[in-house]
């Protein structure tokens, strides 16, 4: 992809897109891009972040573009704008990075229900299937477990806070297993089968964690930005550390 | 006849436990006195508040601080004395004891909590209901704010109830959309950062005037009193007060009112450690953090935050707040979720140290103070919920 490849070769600047945060931002999702930026410039990377509000054209060249969680009404009228503006499609297809929180996860995927209950098409930058059901809201510390190169794994920890459940499509893969809380799908008595938690295809990843899920697990950031940026250099942030073993070890014994 | 005898019963047996709750330092026993009583008679709320005039208040933020100052200015302004609930026990159970108490007071004024008030609503039948605000708030409990708004919205249906509204937020003009009388007061109008939609017809909202009005309708209704756009959360809450108290018969002296909203009452508390004194606000959601944040205005500053039910589960609210204004401060925090909230402030660039103790964050400044050759630090604490109760019961004395 030669979109891909001239987006690694510039590495000292990056360019992240926050949409829509009034609309989809309920949780806290804002300090994703606070981390990304923090993070990179601590490696010495040029960074600037650009506030996309309703009325205002989607840019097609950024890098990293973000979305975070909110309620249904503000859900719909974001993926109205987004589908009508076309940018986020066009710069996901050009091998733009895409993180997308809760209900930004669930309208980046195939389909999901409007604010009226009926489903509708999502963007489908990643075939993600979201319905509805009459279990309780998903609400509750959630731990996830990522897989990694070298087969040990991440665990994440964030908070979840959701009505609906996600199903991958075919050969899709999660961003994790989960450890602790409900994830993509319905709680199952069969503890057995593995339960999926977001979605990670190519540059593109979806998750229901909150916390702002980047705080609090500083190596997803930085998975997040060596997907533009490449191999980052080391950073060591003791707080952030602190913070993150905190909440693994409280939660997951 | 036998109705009473039910609640007497009801309420003798509720004194007796409260008592034995106090004595055994359980705690004050008012939620305990209410439980007893509704468990013994249900239709003790409908007794005890029939043929009463009754004012309830509600919002995210300001219930306890307004509800004082509703009743102050209800005696005052009407001679008669005011029965309402202490210690902003504004569930079920608190409002039974509140109730209770002095059944011969006519007028009440009682602080009521927000997925409650439709209950209470239609349980009391009040005369009068203060809004005040609808911002997020324990989102783990409450669901979105919009939630709370279809809940008030559905069951606010009756004309025998004023509503008095900021209606600068129109989550709460959405509330009362379908109730019969409203005073609606203005500020001059303020950006709602839940409100990017409109809570009626889910259209985009456009804040390009700071105000509202939507092509549905929504904040198209003159309001009846416009106040000045300089004033602050707990100012703009005495405002309310004062409409709730003129409906409620007070007569309200011009005079008073300026003093009021010049110098509104807030929840500030004084927690002393060896000779050294902090200011402490109880802050529990974004909004009144901010608010908050204004107020700082010493060098030396703790952030205490917990994470357990009324706080809020999820503390992914910690950053929807900018400190930007302590850049420059020495900053501990505490709590136990202190890393949460460290973490948050050092993204800002902002120093910062924790400590597992309040008194120990106290030590801490101390320490930092003598490092940086300052004698008598002024001292200046933001708390959550909890962290704040925890704290304040071990200052025996202080009261919140």
């Amino acid at each position: 992809m030669s979109g891909s490849a001239s987006r690694t070769a510039s590495k000292s600047e990056l360019t992240i897109v926050r949409l829509y945060h009034d609309l989809l931002g309920t949780y806290g999702d804002a300090g994703n891009t606070e981390v990304l930026v923090h993070r990179a410039k601590a490696r010495g990377v040029a960074v600037s972040v650009i506030d996309i509000n309703p009325g205002e054209q989607v840019p097609r060249t950024a890098e990293i573009y973000l979305i975070g969680g909110g309620e249904d009404g503000p859900q719909t009228a974001a993926l109205e704008l987004l589908r009508a503006d076309g940018g986020l499609t066009s710069a996901a297809g050009q091998g733009a990075t895409v993180f997308a929180v809760c209900a930004g996860f669930q309208l980046i995927g195939s389909s999901l229900p409007a604010s009226g209950g009926e489903l509708t098409d999502g963007l489908g930058l990643v075939a993600a299937y979201t319905r509805y059901t009459s279990d309780p809201r998903s609400v509750g510390e959630i731990v996830t477990q990522m897989p990694t190169q070298d087969g040990s794994g991440l665990i994440l920890t964030g908070f979840e806070n959701h009505q609906g459940f996600t199903q991958l499509g075919e050969g899709v893969s999660p961003l994790g297993t989960v450890l602790l809380g409900v994830g993509n799908g319905l709680p199952t008595e069969d503890n057995t089968v593995t339960r999926p938690e977001g979605v990670w295809a190519g540059n593109v990843f979806g998750t229901y964690l909150h916390g702002p899920v980047l705080a609090r697990n500083p190596e997803l950031a930085d998975i997040v930005l060596s997907s533009q940026l490449g191999e980052l250099a080391p950073f060591d942030d003791e707080l952030a550390e602190a913070f993150a073993r905190e909440r693994r070890t409280t939660l997951f014994k | 006849m036998r109705n009473q005898f039910r609640l007497n019963c009801a309420t003798a047996l509720g004194l007796a436990a409260s008592r034995l709750s106090r004595t055994l330092r359980l705690g004050r026993g008012e939620t305990l006195y209410g439980r007893v009583v509704s468990a013994v008679d249900p239709l003790a709320l409908e007794k005890l508040s029939s043929g009463r005039d009754i004012v309830l208040v509600s919002g995210t933020n300001g219930k306890t601080t307004t509800t004082r100052t509703l009743v102050e200015l209800v005696e005052r302004g009407t001679g008669e004395k005011v029965s309402t609930a202490t210690f902003g026990a504004n569930m079920v159970a608190g409002i039974t004891s509140a109730l209770a108490q002095f059944p011969r007071h006519r007028l009440v004024v009682l602080e009521c909590d927000e997925l409650f008030l439709p209950e209470m609503y239609n349980r009391l039948r009040p005369k009068v209901i203060v809004l005040l605000n609808l911002s997020r708030d324990q989102l783990h409990r409450t669901g979105e704010v919009r939630k709370v708004s279809e809940r008030w919205h559905d069951a606010f249906q009756r004309d025998d109830v004023s509503f008095v509204i900021d209606r600068d937020d129109p989550f709460l003009e959405y509330s009362v959309a379908k109730a019969g009388h409203v005073i609606r007061v203005t500020f001059g109008g303020r950006r709602h950062p839940d409100a990017a939609t409109c809570p009626q017809c889910a259209r985009l909202i456009s804040w390009a005037t700071n105000d509202y009005i939507c092509e549905c309708g929504l904040g198209s209704a003159l309001p009846e009193v416009r106040a000045s756009r300089a004033l602050r959360g707990p100012a703009r809450n005495a405002v309310l007060a004062v409409e709730a108290a003129r409906l409620m018969g007070a007569d309200v002296p011009v005079e008073y009112l300026h003093e009021l909203s010049e110098s509104a009452p807030d929840r500030f508390s004084i927690f002393s450690f060896g000779s050294q004194v902090v200011r402490v606000k109880l802050a529990k959601n974004p909004e009144s953090w901010r608010e908050a944040l204004i107020d700082v205005t010493t060098d030396f500053v703790i952030l205490s935050v917990n994470a357990r039910g009324i706080d809020g589960l999820d503390t992914s609210w910690l950053w929807d707040i900018d400190y930007s204004s302590l850049k420059g401060k020495y900053v501990v925090c505490t709590g136990e979720r202190r890393l949460d909230v460290a973490y948050r402030i050092s993204v800002q660039g902002i120093d910062v140290r924790t400590s597992e103790t309040f008194g120990g964050a106290v030590h801490r400044l101390e320490e930092w103070a003598t490092e940086k050759a300052v004698s008598t630090p002024e001292m200046f604490a933001i708390a959550s919920y909890t962290a704040y109760q925890d704290e304040a019961a071990r200052h025996q004395g202080v009261k919140p």
